[in-house]
């Protein structure tokens, strides 16, 4: 039998903020997409942010309207808990195989109940809370989660049976493996996104042991609505911080950690929580510890100086290291640079460190697209062609491509989508007739080989 | 309201159904706490289901999630709602996302009506919860009695025209000139200068590549003027405009070039030209002639007359008669676009006079004209500015950027430019990096606020910088650097500085060059502005609609924006907000065929008497018309509307004596009802009230 | 399929993911029982009207860190409310003491 495969015009990997996009300006354009995540939910790291700057919209209403437009548009096929195993070329198309992997979840049967998540008897720590509490080895990743659909991580599940139990629509499936699937794609965007500074990575910053030492990340998911707390407090005994301090640059321009480049988003961030923070604890000090402050984008000066008028205290300053007192309240060393140098140790209640970005994914084998120094994707003609990669037909959008916000990968996601666009016309061989075919949900199954 | 309306192929039926008994389903956003924070959401929801009408009341976390719209979509098949009411952030936000909510149900997306309890409540009356609730119960009662009225409607559609117009010939016009063309659609590329490139064809090499920068950039236009689809004219602005989304008409105005292909001779023209003006190409450091090519390999190669100083002397057309013409006057002409890309650029800063000594010392210059004195200066030896050699050069950071009211002089329309533009950073360093190549010896001082090398390979500039000895010093805005002619003489300048490296000492530097890093400010496009409504933002940038949903979209839908004229980028960033806008451009056009709101004006024929009060009163030339018509054998006039024209304004609905037009989706009797429903004792309010 | 079959396939699907998970599985298990006494000790803490998170590690002997952990756990899944303040704390409770 002849292997049964979906044909597509472009293959986006990747669903964080920059995925998505690129997926909607090509299907909005007419063409035909697979969006392929490796996490059970699109979203990427944005959908676990807090409010974004520089409007301070709450991140749920940017981006669940986007991950459910994604989900619902007739020219895109979404495969979440995805990954890309091999590809090969196919004179003029990538033949993608991909393996689905088993979710445990007849997800056409799931609701999203959470049932079985409450019945489950072990606690983990979740991950979309940075580790502050708790989810079940089988839940529904998230509350926005697009698909709203549980998985069961069988690496840490008891095989117990309960969650079986408890489902109303008998959705469990233990028989499920992993499935194979193969894309035929003419062009593809990765848009594979980024990690931050891992939170152990200095010694001098507690390598991670300080529990009152945490990273932008967890402060998001303290500021949340939907947070662990509920409230922003500390996680080494649930008080509420009285003083908050920020550390700039704890990971970029660093060359002891081998990044000497400047994140671009950690100034911005540093400075939107702590306005937030200043909402949300109105008696609390802040202070930011900067060598140089970076609000650079459309708007961003001026939201700098607003955090300056509303008190947050900016201290040119190196942080040298950061200790712990007995009742575990971090002690920072700074040496403040606009004193020329003079050194002071101050005591804070909670401090967070402004972590970078760190490239995710290494796309040479897979991909043959080459990186750059800094481990992003390499752009091919880096002024003219932003998004453009040495690899024909291959294009990069989002912090796949180096540091950047929200706004820039959005409009990176818009460019990789005009050159991808470009690149289908000016290929447009038989292939062009997949452009407004669309394959029915029938189909789409068959593709499972 | 939306702003631009179309013309449908056909005129927008307004079907009026019979009247089914009204099922609402009433949703309340918590809006991830912006709301639920101030409003009691759920008390809230408690009164409105007990409201008549109302089947279903419910709350979510975020109503946009998918979960929400799924539940939203549920109960309308499960509790066959007709009518769906949703309080939440502004409609601006999101009513677009709901009413792809509501159709996938099957109902009518017209059937929906959004509430802001966000911008219009929760926002502005956050220190009153209990208000807040109240007011919200007030707002959302209204919502359900206009809910009660609402009509099904059909969005407006028209013919797409697949033509694209690309206002400014810089890399950003170029880049999404290329794009657009690539995707199958018609281009017209217009440049208001006789030459394409715009600022970036007088950098050198460029960051973070160091590649050379017209080589570059001359590749792109090889491309671009290749393209069978695209048409460019140089020297050519926007006179004037009409229409909306999918058929723009746009007058041009070209002006002659006044010189006509490669010219034979024309260097000897050039050279007969008894006219010398500062040369804009070096930023005024040189002169040229009246006649004139902007820079030796220049697209397009053809030499342009500078209709501005020429004297009309006659001198070059005497060495070339054949091909150099002096009239300068051509005719305005129209083309019809369904998308516009406005890529019309930046200009640098111009310092005042007397800031930091420019204009009083020569030896104050601007970045961008230090980048073209580096240009022209010989390798060998000893750099020279104005008679002197440069021993020491002091680049001062943020001239004409990051100002602060009260310390710096306001612009003329006095404001403050209170932005960062963002590449003066690297830039400097960048040019740092040239001079310390090429001048070894010389001594550099770099005063700064911040260092902004923010992009990728930017820090290596900063990196670099330090470690070849340049001097860094920190001045704070209100302590800014001061400019003045060395005492001693020995240099000719001195620059004073309060550097809080070291506890806010003042130092002197003498200096021999200054240069200042000067800011970006958006082109001189008023006129532009003007003609197509467009809205510039506090920085007098161009203005998106929405940073984050619609980055390079402007309110104007159908207009969308490219490069700098939306605010300081760089190169790259120009061309992938070119590219992005290029997408968007695609997305409108490539079907053919663009969707409009159809919140126009509709006339009731059997209410019209043809008085004409409305056509008097309408401000869009063609909206509203009057025409005859035979009704019982008897010719009477009867108004029409045009919804490609209208704007949905209402002021035709205010003026008409009979009460016969109403704007679809928001028609009188449906005011009227949320007026009363405002108003109106609400039992269980009372409570919340008291 | 018939019911049959399909029981059939889901045990020997289930013995399959035992033997090829034996060792997580395992592993699971001992953080499970080291979970459940840590919960013994931290609601029999908490017993007895609402308590901040330093109050339940003094009177449980366990490190507040990891208390706040569990009782945020908890909290999510209904077995704990926060119940009001005391200064710079939250107060919780078990949800069975608060809906009496
Ligand atoms: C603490 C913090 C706060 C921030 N706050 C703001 C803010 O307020 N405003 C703002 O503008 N920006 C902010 N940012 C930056 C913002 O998070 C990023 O700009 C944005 O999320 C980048 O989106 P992306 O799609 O490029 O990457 P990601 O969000 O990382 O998405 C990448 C996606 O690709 C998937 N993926 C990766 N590899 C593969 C693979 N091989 N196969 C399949 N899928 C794969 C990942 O699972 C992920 O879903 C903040 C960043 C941090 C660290
Ligand atoms: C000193 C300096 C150094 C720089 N160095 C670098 C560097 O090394 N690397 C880098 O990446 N970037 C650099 N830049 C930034 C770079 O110059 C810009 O990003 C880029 O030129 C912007 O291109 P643009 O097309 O948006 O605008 P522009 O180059 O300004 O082009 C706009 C075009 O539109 C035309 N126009 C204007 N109004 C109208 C109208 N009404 N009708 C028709 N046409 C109109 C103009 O004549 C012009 O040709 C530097 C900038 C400065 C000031």
């Amino acid at each position: 039998m002849a292997e049964e495969r979906l044909r597509v015009d472009a293959l986006v990997v990747g669903g964080g903020i920059a995925g998505m996009q690129a997926s909607l300006d090509l299907a909005d354009q007419g063409y035909h997409v697979a969006l392929v995540e490796r996490e059970p939910s699109i979203g990427g790291k944005m959908i676990a942010l807090s409010k974004v700057f520089p409007t301070l919209d709450c991140c749920s209403c940017i981006t669940t309207p986007k991950m459910s437009a994604v989900a619902h548009h007739e020219n895109i096929h979404l495969f979440t808990y995805t990954e890309v195993k091999t590809i090969e070329p196919n004179g003029g198309s990538y033949l993608v195989h991909c393996v689905e992997k088993p979710r445990y979840v007849d997800t056409g049967l799931c609701t999203g109940c959470r049932q079985c998540e409450y019945a489950c008897p072990i606690d983990l720590p979740d991950p979309f809370q940075m580790g502050l509490s708790a989810h079940r080895a089988i839940r529904v990743p998230f509350s926005t989660a697009v698909p709203q659909k549980a998985v069961l991580d069988i690496d840490h599940c008891l095989l117990c049976g309960k969650c079986e139990k408890a489902c109303p629509v008998d959705a469990i499936d233990f028989t499920q493996g992993p499935q194979d699937l193969v894309i035929e794609a003419r062009a593809i965007v990765l848009a594979t996104g980024y990690e931050t500074t891992p939170r152990d990575a200095k010694a001098e910053y507690g390598a991670g042991k300080l529990s009152n030492v945490i990273d932008g990340l967890m402060m998001e998911r303290l500021l949340a609505p939907t947070g662990p707390y509920l409230h922003v407090l500390r996680p080494s005994d649930g008080k509420e911080p009285d003083s908050i301090a920020y550390v700039q640059c704890a990971g970029s321009r660093d060359e002891t950690l081998g990044v000497s480049y400047c994140s671009r988003v950690c100034c911005m961030y540093a400075i939107k929580q702590a306005m937030l923070l200043s909402g949300a604890l109105p008696m609390a000090d802040i202070t930011i510890y900067y060598m140089d402050i970076r609000t650079f984008g459309k708007g961003y000066e001026q939201f700098y100086q607003n955090a300056r008028a509303m008190g947050i205290e900016f201290v040119k300053a190196k942080v040298g290291r950061i200790t712990e007192d007995e009742y575990r309240n971090p002690i920072v060393r700074v040496e403040i640079m606009e004193e020329a140098s003079r050194v002071e140790e101050r005591k804070h209640d909670l401090v967070v460190l402004s972590v970078g970005m760190l490239p995710a994914y290494d796309p040479r084998p897979l991909y043959g697209v080459p990186i750059a120094e800094d481990g992003f994707v390499e752009a091919a003609c880096p002024n003219i062609a932003p998004p453009m990669t040495a690899q024909p037909g291959v294009f990069a959008a989002g912090t796949a491509t180096g540091p950047m916000d929200i706004v820039d990968s959005i409009v990176m996601a818009g460019a990789a989508a005009a050159e991808a666009a470009a690149y289908l016309e000016r290929h447009d061989g038989e292939a062009k007739t997949y452009a407004g075919r669309s394959i029915s949900m029938g189909e789409k199954e068959a593709i499972h080989a | 309201m939306p702003e631009k309306k179309p013309k449908p192929e056909t005129p927008a039926t307004f079907a009026r159904l019979p009247k089914e008994a009204p099922r609402l389903g009433v949703y309340i956003c918590y809006c991830g706490g912006n709301i639920s924070d101030v409003v009691d959401c759920e008390r809230v929801a408690k009164v409105l289901g007990e409201q008549p009408d109302v089947i279903v009341a419910r709350t979510n976390m975020s109503m946009c999630s998918d979960a929400g719209q799924a539940m939203i979509e549920e109960d309308i098949r499960e509790h066959k709602l007709n009518r769906v009411v949703i309080g939440a952030c502004s409609p601006f936000l999101h009513e677009q996302t709901f009413r792809g909510t509501v159709s996938r149900a099957g109902l009518n997306p017209y059937y929906y009506h959004h509430v802001g309890i966000r911008e219009q409540d929760s926002w502005v009356t956050h220190d009153d919860p209990e208000g807040a609730t109240a007011k919200a119960i007030r707002l959302m009662n209204a919502g359900l009695a206009k809910a009660r009225h609402l009509e099904p409607l059909e969005p407006i559609r028209l013919e797409a025209k697949k033509h694209a117009l690309v206002i400014g010939g810089g890399v950003a016009g170029l880049r999404a000139a290329l794009d657009i063309a690539e995707r199958g659609l018609k281009v017209t590329l217009i440049e208001k200068t006789p030459f394409l490139g715009g600022h970036m064809a007088q950098l050198e090499s460029v960051f973070p590549t160091d590649e050379e920068a017209r080589p570059a950039l001359h590749e792109l236009i090889e491309k671009v003027v290749h393209h069978p689809k695209v048409t460019i004219y140089t020297s050519t602005v926007i006179v004037a405009t009409k229409g909306c989304v999918g058929d723009f008409q746009v007058q041009l105005r070209p002006v002659a070039r006044g010189v006509r292909g490669v010219a034979p001779g024309i260097q000897a023209a050039i050279e007969a030209c008894p006219v010398e003006v500062p040369d804009e190409f070096n930023y005024g450091l040189t002169r040229r002639k009246a006649i004139y090519f902007r820079y030796p390999g220049c697209h397009p190669p053809t030499a342009a007359i500078d209709w501005e100083h020429c004297t009309l002397c006659g001198e070059c057309a005497k060495v070339n008669p054949k091909d150099i013409r002096l009239e300068r006057e051509m005719t305005t002409f129209q083309i019809t676009v369904g998308a516009i890309v406005i890529a019309t650029g930046f200009q640098p800063y111009e310092p005042r006079p007397g800031e930091y000594g420019y204009g009083e010392y020569p030896e104050v210059v601007t970045l961008p004209q230090f980048i073209r004195i580096m240009a022209m200066a010989e390798d060998a030896g000893e750099l020279m500015w104005n008679g002197h050699p440069v021993r020491q050069v002091a680049m001062i950071h943020c001239v004409g950027s990051r100002q602060v009211p009260g310390v710096h002089e306001p612009q003329p329309d006095g404001k403050v430019n209170d932005y960062c533009s963002r590449v003066c950073c690297t830039a400097t360093l960048q040019a740092t990096a040239d001079l310390r190549r090429r001048f070894p010896q010389i001594r550099i001082f770099d005063l700064y606020e911040d260092i902004r090398t923010y992009g990728r390979g930017h820090e290596e500039y900063y990196r670099q910088a330090s470690l070849s000895g340049v001097r860094f010093l920190r001045f704070h805005t209100e302590q800014g650097p001061v400019v003045i002619a060395d005492p001693t003489g020995e240099h000719p300048l001195v620059v004073k500085v309060n550097d809080y490296l070291t506890w806010g000492e003042e130092l002197e530097v003498p200096a021999d060059l200054v240069v200042l890093a000067v800011g970006m400010m958006p082109g001189p496009i008023e006129d532009l502005i003007d003609v197509l409504k467009l809205s510039p933002g506090n920085d007098r940038f161009l203005l998106e609609v929405h940073p984050k949903l619609r980055p390079v979209e402007t309110a104007v839908t159908g207009i969308v924006l490219a490069g700098t004229a939306q605010s300081p980028m760089n190169i790259q960033e120009s061309c992938a907000a070119a590219e992005a806008a290029a997408s968007k451009v695609a997305g409108l056009l490539s079907q053919g065929l663009v969707e409009l709101e159809p919140f126009v004006a509709h006339v009731d024929l059997g209410r019209c008497t043809g008085t004409g009060a409305c056509v008097d009163a309408c401000q869009y030339e063609g909206a509203i018309q009057l025409e005859t018509r035979v009704i019982d054998g008897k010719e009477v006039q009867r108004a029409v509307i045009s919804p490609a024209i209208c704007v949905g304004c209402g002021v035709c609905v205010s003026a008409c004596p009979n009460r016969a037009i109403d704007v679809q989706g928001w028609t009188l009797a449906q005011y009227e009802a949320m007026v009363a429903a405002i108003a109106a004792e609400i039992p269980a309010l009372v409570e919340v009230e008291a | 399929m018939n019911a049959k079959e399909k029981a059939r396939e889901r045990t020997t699907a289930l013995k399959r993911l035992r033997e090829e998970h034996a060792e997580t599985v395992a592993r699971t298990q001992a953080l499970l029982k080291e979970q459940q006494a840590f919960r013994k000790k931290l609601r029999a803490a908490m017993k007895g009207g609402p308590k901040t998170i330093p109050q339940i590690a003094a009177a449980s002997g366990l490190p507040s860190d990891k208390v706040l952990w569990h009782v945020m756990a908890m909290k999510k899944y209904d077995m704990v409310r926060e119940v009001g303040r005391d200064a710079d704390y939250y107060q919780y409770q078990l949800a069975e003491e608060v809906a009496e």
